[in-house]
């Protein structure tokens, strides 16, 4: 019942006229935003805290959690239509939902994105409400030889994803780590891989390489096809109706990823991108039809959908309840809290009731807002597809640059899109899943804090991995899920001869 | 002696740049306080990883690859300039000269040369709406960009 009466309360404080105008607002913003690739939620809410900086703490964040999983929401527009994901959270949404457009079933993997997200959202909202003091105790009991276990899992699992060769996914891997570990080591001020270049010290941008191993690359790839001259098929968009059966195809994936993608975030680190990344590899796998995964499978792109935005939300439970940020865009709303004089943590939920069950109330509102903002103007979105090809293509290459030049504006950058575009050509033509290796950048740096912080703990014994039983029960399950797949290969072969 | 498959080269390839990486990783200076683990650990792990993969990718046999399989064939037997392979060469070469002429020249000129020279150069006759619609979205992004979101965009020769 308490929950109930907070919930009362907060909604008492998000419905409220400038309340409800706030969200909209920022779920309109954020949309947009996260349509541009390059423009993820995190610049998206640095660009915010100017605004909020007025208005009421309550109202602030409310504004600026609406712009978050707005954003989070846009990414996946981009990435279905263009297979140039801006945001790394909807990363796994292209690998279906591209092919599904580029089948003339535009239309359909975004109302299943817009419907999955709203499910998503809202199941994990329930959560957030319910179960958050409970769960931030789980989180916090995580150590670094867990989180390294956690990062360990999520890689594998999506390196098990890797049908063609598992080999050709671990070196992506690999490579992904290798480049997300370029710059200054934080722990001890090193400089590593940086060939004495100053552009280097800071590392290589995430955003950088998605755009150049997935947006540029597709370019590329389309010229090799001889996609230059040719127009783009007209109506590409396709109907937005989803059928009886379909609905139940995918209820069952966006039930299942709105939980795991909320369990994720609420783990520090895990965000939406392993959220998203998790739903997708465990729907693939429990799929009879897992097969057809990545051809433009309707699951592909629900599982994930529902994982991403129920892991936004996820990741206020960290946020709110302990004052940790769990990734980098909960860090910039955490300074965002900080500089309104709200001190997240352990007392908020007493001295700040009305932030906290504010903004669980206006994530209800928001998700509607969503819903009802986006199903509408997907048609409008989707004409996209019907751009001459060539212009269409030259127009991708500007949105690339303005993503990368707008973020660093470094020149340097440009040339290393540039770079990334041609490895990401190389990877596809020569069968390197591109996944594994945005992940692995995603996740090095975390994975090699972990890993080093857990041996200074236990004084350079590396059995500390197994010694835990939550970081041995992790491994053993990442090993199982690179185990698996070889397994099936060779009772598959068995099977043939 | 027997030719290399796709994949035993790519492997040797691996392999080499695996070795570099570990020599450069052994260059890491050391920390002055003596720690359990230090900055050159995880390259080393990294690069011997990388060298055993290509060792396993060595010995993989190859399976038909559909990127590879899709280049235009028609396009290849056209005029020089218009292969698919020079496609690519020519848009690499407009983007590294877009990068170095976006500061001097400002980002609306630099991105309205680019759109506009790559559509018509991909085949695009309608010149009139190729300007159109790049001018069009070129100043609707610097716009957005400047004037609402505050990022700073270069102006180049223009005034604004």
């Amino acid at each position: 019942m308490d929950a109930f009466n907070n919930l009362m309360y907060g909604f008492g404080i998000a419905l409220e006229p400038m309340n409800i105008a706030y969200v909209f607002a920022g779920v309109f913003a954020g949309t947009i935003i996260g349509m541009l690739p390059g423009l993820g939620p995190i610049s998206a809410l640095a660009l915010m805290i100017p605004i909020t900086f007025s208005m009421e703490p309550s109202s602030g964040l409310i504004l600026m959690a609406g712009v978050y999983y707005g954003a989070i929401f846009g990414g996946s527009t981009s990435s279905i239509l263009l297979n140039a994901p801006g945001v790394a959270g909807t990363v796994a949404t292209s690998f279906d939902g591209y092919p599904m457009a580029k089948k003339g079933l535009a239309g359909k993997a975004l109302a299943i994105a817009a419907y999955s997200s709203f499910v998503g959202g809202t199941v994990s909202v329930i959560f957030l409400m319910l179960v958050a003091p409970l769960l931030s105790k789980v989180a916090v009991s995580f150590g670094p030889s867990e989180y390294f276990a956690l990062m360990v899992l999520g890689l594998t699992a999506v390196v098990s994803l890797s049908d063609k060769s598992l080999v050709k996914g671990l070196i992506a891997a690999v490579v992904g780590v290798i480049i997300s570990i370029v710059g200054i080591d934080m722990q001890t001020g090193t400089e590593r891989f940086t060939f004495g270049s100053i552009q280097l010290l800071d590392g290589i941008d995430f955003l950088v390489v998605a755009l150049g191993i997935f947006a540029l690359a597709e370019v590329f790839y389309m010229l090799l096809r001889g996609g230059g001259g040719k127009e783009a098929p007209r109506n590409a968009i396709g109907s937005l109706k989803l059928t009886r059966s379909e609905v139940k195809e995918i209820a069952g994936p966006v039930g299942r990823s709105s939980v795991l993608g909320f369990f994720t975030g609420v783990l520090p680190g895990a965000g939406a991108t392993i959220g998203s990344f998790l739903g997708y590899s465990m729907e693939k796998r429990i799929a009879k039809d897992g097969h057809t995964f990545g051809q433009g499978n309707i699951k592909g792109v629900a599982a994930p959908e529902a994982a991403n935005n129920a892991a936004c939300t996820g990741s206020f439970v960290p946020l709110l309840t302990l004052g940790v940020p769990g990734s980098g865009t909960t860090a910039v709303l955490l300074g965002a809290l900080l500089v309104m004089g709200v001190n997240p943590g352990p007392m908020m939920l007493e001295q700040r009731p009305d932030v906290f069950w504010g903004v669980v109330a206006s994530m209800y509102i928001g998700n509607i807002f969503l819903l009802a903002l986006n199903l509408p103007l997907i048609p409008y979105i989707a004409k996209i597809l019907d751009m001459p090809r060539p212009l269409l293509l030259s127009l991708i290459l500007i949105f690339c640059m303005i993503g990368v030049y707008g973020m660093s504006f470094s020149v340097f950058d440009l040339l290393l899109l540039l770079g990334f575009g041609l490895v990401g050509l190389g990877m596809r033509l020569f069968g390197f899943p591109a996944a594994p290796l945005i992940l692995a950048l995603i996740l090095g740096n975390i994975m090699e804090e972990s890993m080093r912080r857990a041996l200074q703990i236990s004084g350079g014994d590396w059995t500390t991995f197994i010694d835990k039983p939550i970081s041995l029960g992790l491994l053993l399950v990442a090993l199982l899920s690179l185990g698996l797949p070889l397994l099936k290969k060779r009772r598959k072969k068995s099977a043939a001869a | 002696m027997t030719r290399l498959n796709t994949n035993q080269w790519l492997a040797l390839i691996l392999a080499l740049l695996a070795v570099a990486y570990i020599a450069m990783a052994w260059q890491i200076p050391t920390f002055p306080l003596p720690r359990p683990v230090d900055s050159d650990l995880f390259p080393k792990v990294l690069g011997f990883s990388l060298l055993i993969l290509s060792g396993f990718l060595f010995f993989e046999k190859p399976t038909p690859i559909a990127g590879a399989d899709d280049i235009d064939q028609e396009a290849q037997q056209g005029p020089l300039l218009l292969t698919p392979w020079a496609r690519i060469i020519v848009t690499s070469l407009a983007i590294a000269a877009y990068a170095f002429l976006l500061v001097p020249i400002g980002f609306v000129l630099a991105s309205t040369l680019l759109c506009v020279g790559l559509t018509a150069y991909y085949g695009y006759r309608r010149h009139t709406v190729n300007l159109a619609t790049s001018l069009g979205v070129v100043l609707a992004l610097y716009l957005t960009m400047t004037r609402v979101m505050d990022v700073y965009l270069p102006t180049g020769v223009l005034p604004f």
